[in-house]
């Protein structure tokens, strides 16, 4: 062992000291030379004799040398040097080829990694806490439902009571917080915490002390703990901060300490800068204090095992304790909603990467775009090997020589794949620095139209960079091995015999079939694009049911400034007016929530006469003048009016589907609905409207109940819609100087409808948007390998193309001749193309809407594209083969 | 094929090498391969160039030491001398071939083993 280290050391320090060892050794067999030859003179020889005698005895002075170098030194090493030293001789003289493999490499590898960081970010990475590996998400599916809910503060505080299962319970979420002045609130994002959750994330203080389970009694002082980012962005780390106070909706908590700089939640996307504890605050808080409450469900659950128990003994134990849970944690009041959430399904999945609600929406574009840029980089690295195969066959002769003079055919391969080594680790290294803007560049994309902004971290960890190099050495092969064989087969006599030699046969067919690969990789991701194109362009054009432009949204929250019951609605009555005297101003008024907007609510409606249905219906509370200035028609009977007040007749809108489903045959209006669970809900119908979209765009309108905010709204915040006349950035800067007096202490939001809309097809334009860029590209990246593969032929062939004409070919014949050959690689692979888009494109069905996966027009106009793009690829080589001078083709043979 | 030949021979001349460095004292690489080549009666064909790839191959395990100097014709020549640990080796190889050779030796004799 020893002596093997020891002669490694020595050989890798004679490597290092290559010309000191050489010149050293060419002293020493010198001397050896003269010696034998003074021997052979003293035996009598001629001088040219004895010195002929000594040079065979040695065995010739070249091959000492080299034997000497190979046993002191490290041939593998040596070799591998020289392959990158003549690599990058070839690179140089190359500038042209060079530069478009590297950047093709850079921006195919740049894309993939671009991609996969924020896979990696979004769903890979684990939290910064101790033993992430350990944690569990608990997920509560109801009945029916098509995702997991969310829990109550009631069901966690159950949960955490399992003791003999878990060693700890989280319940968080997100919130912004209001902190500061009330005069000037400052928002700032932090969450709602259990009390056990910094200790079960097994997090350290970097000042004071965190959260703990005695922060979450009932009654214990308002605590919060600050991020470090935020003590040292808000406080300059000023340690008196930590004891201190602050005001959070104008309620005093004191901050008690400062969490690790690492952790920034257990929100993948958002960055927490409070942690504030929902026990002492939410009952301090005075529009929170129903947080505390089962009927609401908020919080997310990430749990610690004790230490052996396997995700599958915690789903076990959990179904059978979960229905006394349940029935402990929601009261009786309560028995519908407790009832579903006592048949809920239960799962139990790997927690160490936190939570986050944009897995939900994002996992499968990305992975979807993820193979798209597979694809990308694969039809890049066709056209590599294409330009790689053209310039073999100009360094046939070369390679010739070298096989012939004796080197080994496995060394000259190994040398030319050094070559493509060094060109895919030059693109890895470009594609870093383009994958940090391009990922940076998507965060950005997704965050369009979202609340707050998503903060993914980025930086490169083990995974992303071993995804780069993986990448690099990959696509190297992937483009490099087929041209490396074929470059070195072929015997040695071959080469010396000079240029008639042509094994150009397979090299242009090898080409032909990559070009054809091309195409149908291309046309895959051109179908693609076109579907997620129209996928956009469907939900754009689609009727919802209102008027999607200028319309106005403003939010209010009266709550927050202290108004309760009939105050609340008279305060937003008030603030109605004030907006309808706007100038500008068409048509305002007021409701719960907005279409596509948050915070649907849905209820069980009962219709008198009727069996009282299972599922729920969803509810809008509104003002009068909802429709007209939504521009939604009313089918029959009339608006709510000023006159609907809380003391009068409870009355009821409802929609065309609503009707379907309840009133087949019947005349709606004057029909009796109540609201099941409710006092005093009964409702007369004294409206039907048209259909309108409600939650989503995707889905057809579902059966909905409208009721007058006066008679049952009382506690929520209010949305204005606002129809516009005018310009509305004019009635933007008059709505916020008129109505945000009004609400000193709670900022109001002013949106547009538009803007809610585009924000709910985020997923979408994301798709639409870099599926098409990547079609451009493929289609781009497609149409010059085809270019490449005809020029390189029109080329080689033009004294081919000299005697034909020379025979009497017209240009025309020529031409054409060119062009079949584009058009047979074309529907090559179209062919090819054309059942994979079909198989494909089932995968990505639910991401589209309103057409089939195998949607006819799209299949035909990307066919089309591709065509078109391809025959204009091939014109220019084709023109030139029609160009050929018969006289001058002929002298060059 | 041809490194398996030289293998088989690297192994033989170290040990060749180790001795006659052993038995003769410190001597240049024309020495080594002098002598190799006149104990055997000349009846090892070396190449001499091969003698360096084996004299390198020992000094950088350690087992010889290499050292400028002066040859008895005023030359300048490197001088190779074994080591105390070449000298440990040489032991072991020199046990190690007797065994070899005398198994090999009774496995070849007219009448070995099997015919008794």
């Amino acid at each position: 062992m020893i002596e093997h280290s020891r002669e490694l050391l020595a050989r890798l320090r004679s490597f290092f000291r290559k010309r000191e060892r050489d010149e050293d050794f060419d002293a020493e067999i010198a001397t050896h030379l003269e010696m034998l030859i003074q021997e052979n003179r003293q035996r009598g020889m001629s001088p040219e004799g004895a010195r002929r005698a000594a040079l065979i005895s040695i065995g010739g002075m070249e091959q000492a040398k080299e034997l000497h170098r190979d046993n002191r030194s490290l041939p593998q090493l040596e070799t591998f040097a020289q392959d990158i030293r003549y690599a990058l001789r070839t690179m140089r003289n190359n500038p042209g080829f060079t530069s478009v493999a590297v950047l093709s490499l850079a921006l195919g590898i740049g894309a993939n990694t671009a991609i996969f960081s924020l896979i990696d970010a979004l769903l890979l990475r684990s939290l910064p806490v101790r033993n992430p590996q350990e944690l569990v998400q608990v997920q509560m599916t109801m009945p029916g439902a098509p995702t997991p809910s969310s829990f109550s503060y009631p069901l966690v505080r159950a949960l955490s009571d399992q003791s003999e299962i878990f060693s700890g319970v989280c319940g968080f979420s997100n919130d912004v917080f209001d902190t500061g002045r009330r005069e000037a609130p400052e928002p700032v994002t932090g969450t709602w915490l259990t009390g056990a959750c910094h200790e079960m994330f097994g997090l350290v203080p970097v000042a004071g002390r965190l959260l703990t389970r005695e922060d979450d009694r009932p009654g214990a002082p308002s605590v919060v703990v600050i991020s470090d980012t935020y003590w040292e962005s808000r406080f300059g780390r000023d340690p008196s901060v930590i004891g201190g106070q602050l005001a959070i909706s104008g309620v005093a908590a004191t901050v008690v300490g400062v969490s690790p700089r690492s952790f920034t939640g257990a929100t993948i996307g958002e960055v927490s800068h409070i942690a504030v504890s929902i026990g002492s605050m939410a009952r301090a808080l005075p529009d929170r204090s129903s947080l505390l409450e089962a009927s609401a469900r908020w919080l997310q659950v990430l749990a610690r095992p004790h230490h052996g128990v396997s995700r599958e003994q915690i789903t076990a134990r959990l179904a059978v304790t979960w229905p006394s849970l349940v029935s402990v944690a929601i009261p009786d009041s309560m028995a519908a909603s407790r009832r579903r959430q006592m048949t809920s399904t239960i799962n139990v999945i790997p927690g160490g990467t936190g939570w986050s609600s944009l897995r939900l929406r994002f996992s499968q574009p990305l992975v979807v775009l993820m193979a798209v840029v597979a694809l990308i980089l694969l039809i890049a690295c066709a056209n590599i090997a294409n330009l790689l195969l053209a310039r073999a066959t100009g360094r046939r002769r070369e390679i010739a020589v070298r096989l012939a003079i004796g080197a080994g055919r496995t060394r000259l391969v190994r040398q030319l794949l050094t070559e493509s080594i060094l060109l895919s680790l030059s693109g890895a290294i470009l594609a870093i620095a383009l994958a940090s803007f391009g990922s940076r560049f998507l965060v950005a994309m997704l965050s369009s139209g979202q609340e707050s902004m998503i903060v993914l971290d980025l930086n490169p960890n083990w995974r992303v960079l071993g995804f780069i190099t993986s990448m690099a050495f990959g696509t190297a092969l992937a483009f490099g091995i087929v041209p490396a064989l074929q470059a070195t087969a072929i015997g040695p006599t071959h080469a010396i015999t000079g240029t008639s030699v042509r094994i150009t046969g397979s090299r242009s067919r090898l080409g032909a079939m990559l070009v054809t690969a091309q195409v149908a990789l291309s046309l895959l991701l051109v179908i693609g694009a076109g579907l997620f194109l129209r996928t956009l362009q469907n939900l754009r054009s689609l009727d919802p049911g209102f008027r999607r432009d200028g319309v106005l949204l403003v939010e209010v929250n009266g709550r927050k400034l202290g108004y309760r019951g009939p105050q609340l609605t008279a305060f937003y009555h008030e603030l109605l007016q004030e907006m309808e005297a706007l100038p500008g101003v068409a048509s305002a008024s007021f409701s719960f929530t907005t279409p596509v907007g948050k915070g649907q609510v849905s209820q069980r409606i009962a219709v008198s006469g009727q069996s009282v249905p299972n599922e729920e219906t969803l509810v809008n509370l509104i003002a009068p003048r909802f429709f007209e200035t939504l521009h939604t028609p009313l089918i029959a009977g009339r608006e709510f009016t000023p006159g609907d007040t809380a003391t009068a007749q409870g009355v009821a809108i409802v929609n065309q589907a609503f009707v379907r489903r309840y009133f087949q045959g019947v005349q709606p209006l004057g029909q009796h609905l109540s609201i099941v669970g409710q006092a005093n809900a009964g409702m007369q119908v004294v409206g039907v409207v048209q259909d309108a979209v409600y939650e989503s765009l995707r889905e057809p309108p579902p059966p909905t109940v409208y009721a007058p905010f006066s008679q049952r709204g009382g506690n929520s915040r209010a949305v204005f819609e606002i129809d516009t006349r005018g310009s509305l950035a004019q009635l933007v800067a008059s709505v916020r100087a008129r109505i945000q007096p009004k609400s000193p202490g709670s900022p109001i939001r002013i949106g547009t409808l538009t803007g809610q809309i585009e924000s709910s097809l985020v997923q979408e334009r994301l798709m639409a948007a870099l599926a098409g860029c990547f079609g451009v590209l493929a289609l781009l990246l497609a149409a010059i390998g085809l270019y490449g593969l005809l020029a390189y032929s029109v080329a080689r062939r033009s004294s081919e193309m000299g005697i034909r004409m020379a025979l009497g070919a017209e240009r025309r014949q020529v031409l054409w001749m060119i062009s079949r050959d584009a058009i047979k690689l074309l529907l090559g692979g179209v062919a090819l193309g054309l059942p994979a888009a079909l198989a494909a494109s089932r995968l990505v069905s639910s991401m589209l809407f309103d057409l089939t996966p195998s949607d006819p027009a799209t299949m035909l106009a990307a066919t089309a594209l591709l065509m078109f793009a391809g025959l204009l690829a091939a014109l220019l080589p084709a023109y030139r083969a029609s160009r050929v001078d018969p006289m001058v083709a002929l002298r060059y043979e | 094929m041809a490194d398996k030949k030289l293998d088989l021979l690297q192994g033989t001349l170290d040990v060749m090498v180790l001795q006659t460095l052993s038995s003769m004292g410190p001597l240049h690489g024309y020495g080594v391969a002098r002598r190799i080549e006149q104990t055997s009666g000349n009846q090892v064909l070396l190449n001499q160039g091969t003698i360096y790839a084996s004299l390198v191959r020992l000094q950088q395990r350690g087992w010889i030491a290499a050292e400028w100097g002066t040859s008895d014709n005023n030359r300048k020549a490197k001088y190779y001398s074994i080591t105390k640990r070449g000298t440990k080796q040489l032991a072991t190889d020199t046990a190690h071939w007797a065994r070899l050779t005398d198994v090999m030796a009774r496995l070849l004799a007219p009448g070995g083993e099997d015919a008794k």
